[in-house]
Parts: structure tokens; C-alpha cells; sequence
């Protein structure tokens, strides 16, 4: 019985930054590289059904991602995961969220885990495309943003809630093997103490090469790529208060002002 | 007196006269069960220590022996912030203890030296031995009458056992056992002084006509007192002869009984804590036990994971209650008594491990069961050592708690709103959650620039901290220090970026890891700096680095601000023109006053300014926390509680006519603002830090115009 979590490594901005010189990403001086928050929570699940088994049960961290992101998956394994996969190529270096999943499928076909969870998105790029996207690859069934799960390992299918919009839940029942992707919100997760991320070293990690999941940098050419990144010049906001003269008068003045009057 | 009629060796008492064989025999058979209760009793007492880790703690043996007796016999501890209730019990420590040498004397010399055919117990020694015996006796009950009296008429609330870490109907709320037992500890030993009395007199009534106890009867001069007493109601020898003998047997069983339950009952504390003072680690307070970080387990989670003088610890105990009544935890109703977790210990102790054999399974400490030590009741420490302080039987509350966080650390299972910030610690070095970029960009207020100690070399190395570095509110404190070091022409530097917080308090939250490879960062980084003395103005960090620090390598000397505007403005260099006319009172931070026992160079500054002083009724070494430490800085405070800050604005609204709180630390002074506005004193008195009052004094305060020298300063005054 395995459940395989993918994670991401991701950076957190700094108040003041400075672009790239290619304008395409913020220069990486000025950010720091933490464990997706997303993914805090879903290795947290793998855990608590672990435990719930008495510990029968195989969780398996994946990241993709250069010598670095070795921090991340640390965090994950120092959690009580059992053993970590890190795949990186530098061709990956602008692999959008679908070339990730190419790259995840592969370790799925390798792993053949009974579930696998991924992070609902990431808290840099955001853009929740690749637990979805791995799914789809494998064609396996998947659900995004879970908030609560009822899975034990050996199960033929797992019960899950899933809020949408304009405050409505849904419970469905989805057949396994399955990709979820896992909410902020599902459970607490645990701390990783300093120590406890460097006695991780000790626990197995394998390092993949695109070579040894049998892809060529070819296979996983990004679905998309960012052009230009940037922050937009700021807008203004006043809330105007008062009577309706006085609010007349203010937007008058404001017009005045903008206008150069 | 005896005149020379008499030998001497007349001149004793006859233990066992008119004891038929059978008595005798009867009686050697109790002695000698009851001393084998006591035995078996310490044996399995000891057996349950030696169940815990090897601490090492009773060596050098010697040294620690001499300075505990020396505590004991002083009763310093017990005394302190405790005078009457201290020398009472010196009296009937001192009371027992001769009563007790006394009668070992006796049996010494009736049943081991006597068969041998030496007796001392006769003559002049006997006469002495008797007027000490009635002395001690005397001070005995003088002192136990009044414990009595202070047990029921003083109804202290500290000796009412009431926990706050349990609510009514807990299986283990209920502590009326311990009342219990202490009324019944009194009663039983004044009940032995009195019919102690009560023998000796009768004896004296029975044997009025033999000349020689007669004549040397004011050799007890209580037990005769109280014969003429009997003899005034009618007793004759023959009814004292009776009274006697039935007085022997009653007396003699009780005082054997009590000695069999020494080892079961609150009567051990006459030994344990004498090993516990023996082994407190007189650092206990300034240095969290020191630990190997690449051990397989780290923290104490399971009984056998304590040390064994920890164990002991449990056991010394006396509940005196001092330490519940410092806690500033207890004092906001939150679930931490530091009294009640060592008496939780002690009964998850004796319901576990008191079997012959150790327990199959590891006996888990934290957790919700029975007299089980609740997580929340370990977060809610504040780290402020009060308790170690004044423990009057050297527990170490304090570094348990650590070594129990440290455990639940490790778990990865804690209070959901330490997570972020031990993350932003482990990723950026503060506790803030800012980037490292950030720290030092308070400087960018000053008109002039810091140098950067690791570029070059600077006689003061100043580490900021992180509170004084990031809070907006004590940046200014920061910027002003900053200005008066600039003002004072002092070569100063510090490490912009690189800084990383010290890790007093990450220390104390139980991230052992996380602080031991920021201690070491900060040591490599030190070291590769040159500066003659490091100056901060965060007392954590400079009980870290002075204390800490050593253990990994970091050997510095540090000063606290406080001690360097001392001595600048004694020396002349800050000269401070203009005058203070505030009426102050002053919070002394636990990390400097309690922990480091410097209350002075905050005081002298206060003098040298000429401010008014008022002292806070809690100060110096019992002041009263802020609650920032040991983590609770990044922790919220639940519903129900009291926050320690507000507790302490509220005595200090108790001074009339107050200008200033002045406080001398980065972390009470965000925790002090907060405690004035919650108690509505804003309008009262302002709090302030010293060195804004330094500030002000000088001159420097609202006219930060570059080149400022000193006579722009003092123009800056006159004008103010
Ligand atoms: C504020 C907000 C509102 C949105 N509203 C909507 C909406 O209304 N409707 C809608 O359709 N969509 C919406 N979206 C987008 C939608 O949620 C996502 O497009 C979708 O969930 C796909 O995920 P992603 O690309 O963000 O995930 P990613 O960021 O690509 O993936 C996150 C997870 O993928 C895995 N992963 C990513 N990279 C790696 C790696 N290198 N190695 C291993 N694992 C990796 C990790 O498990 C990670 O947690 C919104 C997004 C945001 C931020
Ligand atoms: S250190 Fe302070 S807060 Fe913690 S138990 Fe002791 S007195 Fe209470
Ligand atoms: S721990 Fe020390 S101070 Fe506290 S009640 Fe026990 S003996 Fe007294």
C-alpha cells in the first residue's frame, strides 16, 4: 500500500525585489524557498492515514526540482514520510504546471501507488493546473481541492468533501487509484523541527533523470511560457465619506487633481 | 545540680525499669519492623530515581554537600519572601533534628555501644543532654503551633492546592489529600513533642522519692514544670509509675510509626530535599540543559526519558507554594502551576514506577490522561524562571518544561500559530517572518551610517535582536540607541543581514535543533568579526550569548545597554542636559534582573537622569513577567485568561501619580504597551524605554538633523 505526494518548492517574495535581466521572473536573490503551503497540508494526509493503518502504509514524497528543492522534500520526508524521489533535468528549468505532470506521470507508472495528492496549487505561480493535469495523463479518476477525506489503505474507493462555489459542499465517492488535490484547511499540519529535517538526510531519496523515466527533454515541452513579469504601476483608492455634498465636492477636487487643474 | 554523693553513672535515666521481659520484647520486635518499613521504603524510593536517566548531578560531592548544608542549616531559601513562616521552620527543624540525634544517642548507646560495654549516656552529659532535649522540644511545638495557626487562621491561598490545570470533576482535580496529610503530619508530631513532655514528667512524679532523680529534676525543666502540675492535681509516684508506663508505650509507638511512614509520606521531603539541593544546577535558570542534537530521541516525553535527579525533584517537593505564587502563568489563570506539574510528576511517578519491576511499556508524561501533564498546561510557561528563583528546595521547573516542549517539538504537535514562526526561524533567521534583507533596514531612518562589523573592525559589536530590529515600536528604541552610541563617539558596529535572532526564546520553545545551528551560525560569524565587546539591548539575547554561547564555542563578553549608558554617562561621554521631571517606576525584564541579577544599571540610570523612582511592590529578582518569554510572544492569549502585562499595569496603576513605566526590553515593551491600554491607564502614565529616557535627557529625541553635535543638542534642550 503507497500513497505518493508530489511537492513543490516555492519562493517567497520579498517586499522589495528586482526582476531578472530577461524580465521573466523576479531575480532569485530576493526571494526565499520554502515547502509549498499546499503541500504541508496533503503530506500531512498521506501521514494521518499512515498512522491511522498503524503505520501500513508507504508515503512517498516527489518533487521535481533541482539539488535545492532537496529542502523541500527534506521538510516532507522529516514529517515521517518514508522515502523521497527527486527528478530534475536542466531543460526543466521553465517546465510550466502540464510539464510537471508529464514528468510526475512517469513516476506514477514507476510507483504505482494506490493514491497520489498533490497540493490544490502553489502558493507562487498558483495556477492549480498540475494534480489535474497528472490525472488526466494517466487517466485517472481525481478531484480538486478536497477539504475532507475518508480513505484508509486497501480501500477500493475514498469518500471526500469538496467546497464550491457560493458556499455549497459536495461529498462524492471516488474510485481508486486517484489523484487529489488537497485543500489549505484539512487537517493540522504537524511542525518538521530543524533536527528532525536533518536527520531526514538519512532516509533514502532517489535522484531521476528525465533518461530514467524514459523521457527526452523533447517530451516535456512546457504547454505555455511566461513572457514578461512585472508589477503593475499601483492604482489609488479613496473611500469617500460624507454627506452627498461633501462626497460631491471630494470627487470634484479629485477630478480637478487628476485632470492638472 | 548533683553533688559528689552520687556516681555519676547513677545518674541516667533507666530506660526500661519495671518493663517485664515480654515488653521488651514486644517492643524490640516493633522497633525493628518499623525500621524495616523505613528501609524497604527508601530502597524502593531510590530504586524509582535510579529508574531515570544518570544525571551526574551529586558530583563534584563534596562541594554541592558542603553548599547544601550550608542552605540548610542557614534556612535561607525557606525564609526568603517568607521570614516568619521561614524561622518557624528552622525552629522545628532545629527541634527535631536534636530530639532526633538525641534519641539516636540513646539507642546508640543502650543497644550498640552499651552491650559493648561503653556508656556515655550518664553523669554531666546526661544532665546537659537533657536540658537540650527540652529546648529543642519546646521549639519544636512553638513552631509547629504555628504552621497550625498558619494553616487555618492565615488560609493562605497558595496552600489551598487548588489547580489550575484541571477543572472540577477530573478524576485528578482533587488535592484535599494533601491537606489531609499536612494537618495530619502536624498533629502527629506535635502529639509526639507533647506526650515527649508529658513521659518526662510523669517520670519525675513516679520517681519523686529517689534522691538522685529528684535532686537533678530541673535538668527538665519542662517535663518538672509539669510534674509539679500533676502533683498540684494529685498524682502520687505510684499513679505516675502508671501514667508512665502507658505514656512510654503510646509515645514510643507513635514515634516509630512516623518513622516507618518517613519514605511513604510528606515526612521524605527531610531527605529528598536535601538531594535536591545538593544536585540544582546553580546555571538551572540562565542555560537550558545542553543536549546532542544527533541523538536518536530527543526531549522528555516518557518517564524514562527524565533524569534521575529530576525524579528526585518530584519527590523533594514541599508545596510550600512560593513557586505558584511567582508563576506569572498561574497568576493569569492560565493551566500552569509550576507547583502542580512537579506534584503531577510525583503521582504519575508513584501510580507508575513504584512496582518492583519497571514498567512493561514506556510511561508517557504528556498527554490528556490521568495526572498526565497537559500540552497546554507546558505552552503556557513564560520561560521567567520565578519559580527556579524561589524554590526554597532547588526544583528546576523551568528547564523540565523545556525538556518536555522539546519533545512535543519534535512531534511536530503544537499550538498551530508557533508553526509560522518557527518556520520563518528556520527559513530566515527571525521570528517576524520578515526576509533577511529587511533586518537591517531600520538603519535607513538614521542620518548617518552604522558600520558594518563584518567589514571592519569596531570596538562594540551591537546585536540588535529581533524584536528591536522589526517592531515597529521598538525601532524607535533601536534608532535612538543608535543616536546615543553615534552622539557618545562610540565605535560601533553591527551585522546588517547576517544577523540571525540569538535564540533565547527559540531555546526555550523546545526547538532545540533550530537553536543549536543558530547558535553555532551566529558563533562562526561572530568570530570571523573583530570587535573588543558585544552590546545589545535585548535582555534574551544577552543571556544567550553570555550564558549560552560558552557552551558552543561563543566565549564574548556582553554588556546589556543598560550597563553601557551607565557607565557612558558616568564617564561623561552622554552628557544629558536637560532635566527629567518624571515620577517613574521601573519593570525590571525577567532575563536581566531575575536571571542575571543586573537590577542595578537600569536603577543607576534612572538615578543619573534624576528620576523619581518608585519601585513596583514586585521588583529586582520577584518581578513579575511581562509574558512574552519562552515563546509566548508568538502565541495568543485564550479568552478566559488574564494577560501577566495587564496584571502588571494594573500594580503599577497602584502608584499614584506615575509619568513613566519605564521598561528595559524590546519584548516587554510591546507586552507593557498593550498591558496600559488594556487596563485603561493610557491616559495614566506612558511606558517608555530607558534608553528613550536616555534620549530625551540628552536632547536628541525629535531633531534627528545630521551633524548633530553636542551643542546642537543642548540648543535642542533649551529650546524644548
Ligand atoms: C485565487 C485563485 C482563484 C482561482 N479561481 C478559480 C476558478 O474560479 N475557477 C478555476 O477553474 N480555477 C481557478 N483558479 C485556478 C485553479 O485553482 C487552478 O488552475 C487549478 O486548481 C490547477 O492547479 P495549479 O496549476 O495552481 O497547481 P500548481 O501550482 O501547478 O500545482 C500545485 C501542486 O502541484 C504539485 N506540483 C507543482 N509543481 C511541482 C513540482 N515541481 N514537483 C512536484 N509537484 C509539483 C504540488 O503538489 C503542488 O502543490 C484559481 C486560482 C487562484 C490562485
Ligand atoms: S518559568 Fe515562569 S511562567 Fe514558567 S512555570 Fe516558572 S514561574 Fe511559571
Ligand atoms: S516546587 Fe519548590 S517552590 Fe514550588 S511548591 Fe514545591 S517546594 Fe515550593
Amino acid at each position: 500500500m503507497k500513497i505518493l505526494v508530489t511537492v513543490k518548492q516555492v519562493a517567497a517574495l520579498d517586499d522589495e525585489f528586482e526582476m531578472r535581466d530577461d524580465g521573466r521572473d523576479v531575480d532569485e536573490d530576493f526571494f526565499e524557498e520554502d515547502l509549498n503551503e499546499f503541500d504541508h497540508y496533503s503530506v500531512e494526509e498521506a501521514l494521518l492515514i499512515k498512522e491511522a493503518a498503524g503505520d501500513d502504509a508507504e508515503v512517498v514524497i516527489v518533487t521535481v526540482g533541482d539539488e535545492d528543492t532537496d529542502d523541500a522534500l527534506r521538510t516532507a520526508l522529516a514529517k515521517g514520510a518514508d522515502r523521497g524521489i527527486r527528478v530534475w533535468d536542466d531543460s526543466l528549468a521553465d517546465a510550466d504546471g502540464v510539464a510537471i505532470a508529464r514528468v510526475l506521470a512517469k513516476v506514477v507508472e514507476r510507483e504505482q501507488p494506490d493514491m497520489v495528492f498533490t497540493g490544490a496549487q502553489s502558493s507562487d505561480f498558483g495556477s492549480a493546473v498540475t494534480g489535474m493535469a497528472l490525472a488526466g495523463l494517466m487517466g485517472w479518476p481525481h478531484a480538486a481541492v478536497v477539504c475532507a477525506l475518508e480513505y484508509s489503505p486497501g480501500d477500493n474507493t475514498a469518500t471526500l468533501r469538496r467546497e464550491l462555489e457560493g458556499g455549497l459542499e459536495e461529498i462524492m465517492t471516488i474510485r481508486c487509484p486517484a489523484v487529489l488535490s488537497i485543500q489549505l484547511g484539512i487537517n493540522e499540519p504537524r511542525y518538521a523541527s530543524l533536527r528532525g529535517i536533518k536527520q531526514a538526510k538519512q532516509k533514502p531519496v532517489d535522484e531521476l533523470t528525465l533518461d530514467d523515466l524514459g523521457l527526452s527533454a523533447d517530451s516535456i515541452a512546457p504547454a505555455s511560457r511566461v513572457r514578461r513579469m512585472y508589477a503593475p504601476e499601483k492604482g489609488q483608492a479613496e473611500l469617500i465619506t460624507g454627506s452627498a455634498a461633501e462626497q460631491a465636492s471630494r470627487l470634484a477636487e479629485i477630478i480637478k487633481e487628476l485632470r492638472g487643474m | 545540680m548533683f553533688s559528689s554523693d552520687y556516681d555519676p553513672e547513677n545518674i541516667t535515666r533507666i530506660l526500661f525499669r519495671d518493663f517485664p521481659t515480654w515488653m521488651l520484647i514486644v517492643f524490640y520486635i516493633v522497633a525493628v519492623i518499623a525500621i524495616g518499613v523505613f528501609l524497604y521504603g527508601v530502597w524502593a524510593q531510590i530504586r524509582k530515581y535510579r529508574r531515570g536517566v544518570r544525571s551526574g548531578a551529586w558530583t563534584p560531592f563534596w562541594p554541592r554537600f558542603r553548599n547544601m548544608v550550608g542552605t540548610v542549616l542557614s534556612h535561607r531559601t525557606v525564609k526568603r519572601r517568607a521570614r516568619m513562616a521561614g524561622s518557624m521552620h528552622a525552629w522545628i527543624f532545629y527541634g527535631f533534628t536534636l530530639l532526633f540525634i538525641g534519641t539516636s544517642l540513646i539507642t546508640l548507646d543502650q543497644d550498640i555501644t552499651g552491650p559493648l560495654g561503653f556508656h556515655f549516656w550518664y553523669g554531666w552529659f546526661y544532665l546537659v543532654f537533657g536540658i537540650v532535649m527540652d529546648v529543642a522540644g519546646v521549639a519544636l511545638i512553638v513552631g509547629l503551633l504555628y504552621m497550625m495557626y498558619r494553616r487555618k487562621w492565615l488560609a493562605l491561598p497558595k496552600l489551598d492546592y487548588t489547580r489550575p490545570d484541571r477543572e472540577p470533576g477530573d478524576p485528578d482535580y482533587d488535592r484535599s489529600g494533601y491537606r489531609r496529610e499536612d494537618w495530619a503530619f502536624l498533629w502527629t508530631l506535635i502529639i509526639i513533642a507533647i506526650t515527649g513532655f508529658l513521659l518526662e514528667a510523669s517520670r519525675v512524679v513516679w520517681l519523686q522519692n529517689e534522691a538522685i532523680v529528684w535532686d537533678v529534676r530541673w535538668h527538665a525543666p519542662v517535663g518538672t514544670a509539669i510534674a509539679y502540675v500533676m502533683m498540684g492535681l494529685g498524682l502520687g509516684p505510684e499513679g505516675g509509675g502508671d501514667l508512665r508506663m502507658g505514656l512510654w508505650w503510646f509515645h514510643g509507638i507513635l514515634a516509630l510509626t512516623f518513622i516507618a511512614l518517613v519514605p511513604y509520606t510528606k515526612v521524605m521531603h527531610i531527605f529528598t530535599t536535601l538531594g535536591s539541593l545538593m544536585a540544582r544546577d546553580p546555571e538551572g535558570k540562565r542555560r537550558m540543559p545542553s543536549v546532542d542534537v544527533d541523538a536518536e530521541h530527543i526531549g522528555v516525553s516518557h518517564f524514562s526519558d527524565f533524569t534521575d535527579k529530576y525524579l528526585l525533584q518530584f519527590d523533594a517537593c514541599t508545596k510550600c507554594g512560593k513557586c505558584h505564587e511567582a508563576c506569572p502563568a498561574r497568576a493569569g489563570d492560565y493551566p500552569l502551576s509550576p507547583r502542580d506539574l512537579v506534584l503531577t510528576l510525583r503521582e504519575l511517578a508513584n501510580d507508575t514506577q513504584w512496582k518492583s519491576a519497571p514498567p512493561a511499556e514506556p510511561v508517557r508524561v504528556i498527554g490528556e490522561g490521568v495526572n498526565m501533564v497537559r500540552p497546554e498546561t507546558l505552552w503556557s510557561c513564560r520561560t521567567c524562571a520565578a519559580c527556579i528563583e524561589i524554590c526554597p528546595v532547588g526544583i528546576e521547573h523551568l528547564p523540565m518544561i523545556v525538556e518536555m516542549r522539546r519533545a512535543l517539538v519534535e512531534e511536530g504537535e503544537f499550538d498551530p500559530m508557533l508553526q509560522p514562526t518557527l518556520r520563518s526561524l528556520q527559513k530566515s533567521g527571525n521570528s517576524l517572518g520578515e526576509s533577511k534583507r529587511k533586518r537591517p533596514r531600520w538603519t535607513r531612518k538614521l542620518d548617518f551610517e552604522i558600520k558594518d562589523a563584518r567589514k571592519e573592525p569596531v570596538d562594540v559589536l551591537w546585536y540588535v535582536g529581533d524584536y528591536a530590529s522589526f517592531d515597529p515600536r521598538s525601532q524607535k528604541v533601536t534608532i535612538a540607541f543608535a543616536r546615543i552610541l553615534n552622539a557618545a563617539g562610540v565605535s560601533f558596529g553591527i551585522l546588517y543581514e547576517d544577523e540571525q535572532t540569538a535564540g533565547n526564546d527559540v531555546r526555550r520553545v523546545g526547538e532545540e535543533g533550530l537553536f543549536q545551528a543558530l547558535a553555532e551560525a551566529n558563533i562562526e560569524l561572530l568570530d570571523s568579526c573583530e570587535f573588543k565587546t558585544i552590546v545589545t539591548t535585548d535582555p534574551h539575547t544577552y543571556n544567550t550569548i553570555k550564558n549560552e554561547y560558552p557552551e558552543f564555542g561563543g566565549n564574548y563578553t556582553i554588556e546589556h545597554a543598560s550597563m553601557m549608558l551607565e557607565r557612558l554617562i558616568r564617564e561623561g561621554k552622554i552628557p544629558t542636559p536637560v532635566e527629567l521631571d518624571y515620577r517613574v517606576t521601573f519593570h525590571d525584564p525577567c532575563h536581566l534582573g531575575r536571571i542575571n541579577g543586573d537590577v542595578e544599571p537600569p536603577r543607576q540610570v534612572m538615578g543619573q537622569l534624576g528620576l523619581d523612582l518608585v519601585e513596583l511592590p514586585r521588583n529586582r529578582d520577584n518581578s513579575f513577567c511581562c509574558g512574552a518569554g519562552g515563546g509566548r510572544i508568538w502565541l495568543g492569549d485564550p479568552p478566559d485568561t488574564k494577560k501577566p502585562a495587564e496584571l502588571r499595569a494594573a500594580e503599577a496603576a497602584g502608584i499614584g501619580g506615575l509619568d513613566v513605566l519605564v521598561v528595559n526590553c524590546p519584548k516587554c515593551l510591546n507586552m507593557m504597551e498593550d498591558g496600559v491600554k488594556g487596563t485603561g491607564n493610557e491616559d495614566n502614565f506612558r511606558v517608555m524605554e530607558l534608553i528613550e529616557l536616555v534620549e530625551e535627557a540628552m536632547g536628541l529625541s525629535d531633531d534627528p538633523a545630521p551633524d548633530e553635535d553636542d551643542e546642537t543638542a543642548s540648543e535642542t534642550a533649551a529650546s524644548a
